[in-house]
């Protein structure tokens, strides 16, 4: 199945005949799939056909029942959620997932949450322990809200702030973790045309400026042949092709999955 | 002086982070603190001791069980079996002849020891299966105590706290036991703003806002409820010995029963969970509205403005404190922090109307 022998950089994320069931539903099939360092990697299908499956499986929420996954030549399939977070493989959810509860600042310093060490006695003594700690990591955060311009609503409450601005607040969360692999699922579900090429802009930016690889699912194709550099199409759980974004969505099959069949046609 | 917010802005990351960045705030800070510290001198001996001290140490509780359910979001149904377990470590170490501040020090682990294994077996469920679990440990912590005379000192014995002094001060005059009742509340109160604004308050909030995001962003959820469970019950444990030692100044089993539990959780939830003036208002209108109500409806009989029966006279107060709380929860149902919340952010930016949030 490893089609990318001929790739010249090396795969950071390998995932090798993933298969996981929801009790009788197949829901990935034997999956495999290569993502190479510095590629922005699209993953489109029809809805159900298993492509959040396979990214909750990469982050540890479902584990693949069989096959494996690699991230940067360690096994991290079996692992819990937080230690693959640990590693460098940051995520956004198709549903926001915010704190509601936090302002936009402290969403994305908990991002930083894996770099700092967290305990009620550095609480305590905040003026001699935990503050200096805090304004280190103040800094980093606040080169992410300077690349995703969001210095205005800093300090607002999440829930407060529109949904394309929240979807940014969580990459950007997801950004200062400084992950290697950036996982985006939908980053542009229920987005306007503007926002769209914010988003886009933002992912682009962000790809340069930390040098990251991105698994991107996305419905818009227009955003997926813009900017992605392979893509992977799923029906079914089961692959049906892969290849640079303009000739994956040509195949007959994607077309057969996504259109239907002439002869099914009204 | 008028808009308050006007002129406050930052340069600096820390002093963005600053507990009180409106002077506003500070001011009134400044006068409750004051208040507070001459409260010994303004107030008669039955006020000092009998209203002003126990709110103190039941706030200081509020504030220990709502750094539990309320940033943490882990119902605790059992907190008075924390407390308990607080009250009778100390008293026994101090019986021991151990010095207080250290039997305060065993007080607080003993508690965070017992009530993290509780906790470790309970957080296997959620929501109000963690409520059922929590309950579990009240129960068996009470049966435990009532059923072992080496801890409650026999069948319905009540055991007196030895004569006892925090560094070299004795305890037996009132004063000395409020001023360190109040420095406990301070202190927790201090230690409460600032897990707010460090890392571990803000992993707290996020295993309660969603715990599948927080380990997604590197969170381990049950080591983070778990840490939760240990510091609350080690501040629950230390209050438990200070409202022993403080107040009661003995220990029957009674002091910590269920309804006690009960008690705590109205207050954190009528304070405003996991908010600190929250615990201060919340524990002061459960601990002081009734004993103000009681007093009120007596003292308007005794006038003759109100003619009920006496059977009625004994009932009136709690109906009325019924109604409050349902009241006020409709009213504002994130409690009394709330309100007050409210209030501060009309006067920051009166005179214009509208406040941001």
């Amino acid at each position: 199945m490893m089609t990318l022998a001929t790739s010249s950089s090396q795969p950071v994320l390998v995932c090798d005949n993933v298969s996981r069931w929801f009790q009788g539903v197949h829901a990935l099939k034997n999956v495999s799939v290569s993502i190479n360092s510095g590629e922005i990697f699209g993953l489109v299908g029809p809805n159900g056909s298993g492509k959040t499956t396979l990214v909750n499986a990469v982050t540890g929420f479902y584990p693949p029942q069989e096959g494996s996954i690699h991230f940067k030549g360690e096994k991290i399939n079996g692992l819990k959620p937080h230690r693959i977070a640990e590693r460098g493989i940051a995520r956004t959810f198709q549903n926001v997932a915010l704190f509601r509860g936090m302002s936009v600042l402290d969403n994305i310093l908990l991002g930083r949450h894996i770099y700092m060490n967290p305990n009620p006695l550095a609480s305590l003594f905040y003026w001699w322990w935990a503050k200096k700690e805090e304004n280190k990591h103040r800094h980093k955060v606040e080169e992410v809200i300077d690349l995703l311009q969001l210095e205005s609503v800093r300090d607002e409450h999440v829930d407060t702030i529109p949904l394309g601005l929240q979807k940014r607040v969580e990459l950007a969360r997801a950004l200062s973790a400084e992950p290697q692999l950036l996982v985006l699922d939908e980053p542009m579900a229920g987005m306007n045309q503007e926002e769209k090429e914010y988003m886009v802009r933002f992912i682009l930016d962000a790809q340069k400026a930390l040098d990251l690889s991105v698994l991107i699912i996305e419905h818009h194709m227009d955003v997926v042949t813009a900017i992605c550099d392979r893509i992977l199409v799923l029906n079914n759980g089961s692959r049906i092709a892969e290849g640079p974004a303009l000739e994956a969505i040509a195949d007959p099959q994607v077309v057969e999955a996504y259109l239907g069949k002439a002869r099914n046609a009204a | 002086m008028f808009y308050r917010i006007a002129g406050v802005y930052h340069t600096r990351y820390d002093k963005a982070r600053a507990l009180w960045p409106v002077p506003a705030d500070r001011w009134q800070i400044t006068v409750v603190v004051i208040f507070a510290l001459a409260a010994p001198f303004l107030l008669s001996d039955l006020y000092l001791g009998s209203y002003a001290l126990p709110w103190l140490i039941w706030s200081a509780a509020t504030l220990s069980l709502t750094l539990l359910m309320g940033l943490a979001g882990q119902l605790h149904f059992g907190f008075a079996a924390v407390m308990a377990i607080g009250a009778y470590t100390s008293i026994h170490l101090a019986r021991f002849g151990v010095p207080f501040e250290f039997a305060l020090l065993g007080a607080g682990i003993a508690s965070a020891a017992i009530g993290a294994l509780f906790g470790a077996a309970a957080l296997r469920v959620k929501g109000l299966y963690l409520v059922m679990a929590t309950l579990a440990m009240q129960y068996l912590v009470d049966w435990v105590i009532n059923n072992v005379p080496a801890i409650s000192g026999g069948a319905q014995a009540t055991l007196r706290t030895p004569p006892s002094s925090f560094l070299l001060i004795s305890l037996e005059s009132l004063e000395v036991r409020y001023y360190l009742a109040l420095a406990w509340a301070v202190l927790l109160a201090i230690f409460f703003m600032n897990v707010k604004r460090t890392s571990f308050g803000r992993a707290l909030v996020a295993i309660r806002d969603k715990d599948f995001a927080a380990a997604v962003i590197g969170i381990d959820p049950f080591r983070y409820k778990l840490l939760a469970f240990f510091t609350s019950s080690f501040v629950g444990g230390v209050t438990g010995a200070l409202l022993a030692f403080c107040y009661y100044r003995a220990v029957t089993p009674e002091q910590f029963g269920f309804n006690v539990s009960i008690q705590l959780v109205a207050m954190v939830l009528v304070g405003g969970l996991g908010s600190i003036i929250g615990g201060f208002l919340g524990a002061g209108f459960v601990l002081l509205i009734p004993i103000i109500l009681t007093n009120l409806v007596s003292g308007l009989a005794a006038s003759g403005f109100l003619t009920v029966s006496s059977n009625l006279l004994a009932h009136l107060p709690l109906m009325i404190y019924g109604a409050l709380i349902i009241g006020f929860l409709v009213f504002e149902p994130l409690g009394l922090a709330k309100i007050y919340d409210n209030i501060r952010k009309y006067f920051l930016v009166w005179p214009f109307r509208h406040s941001r949030s």
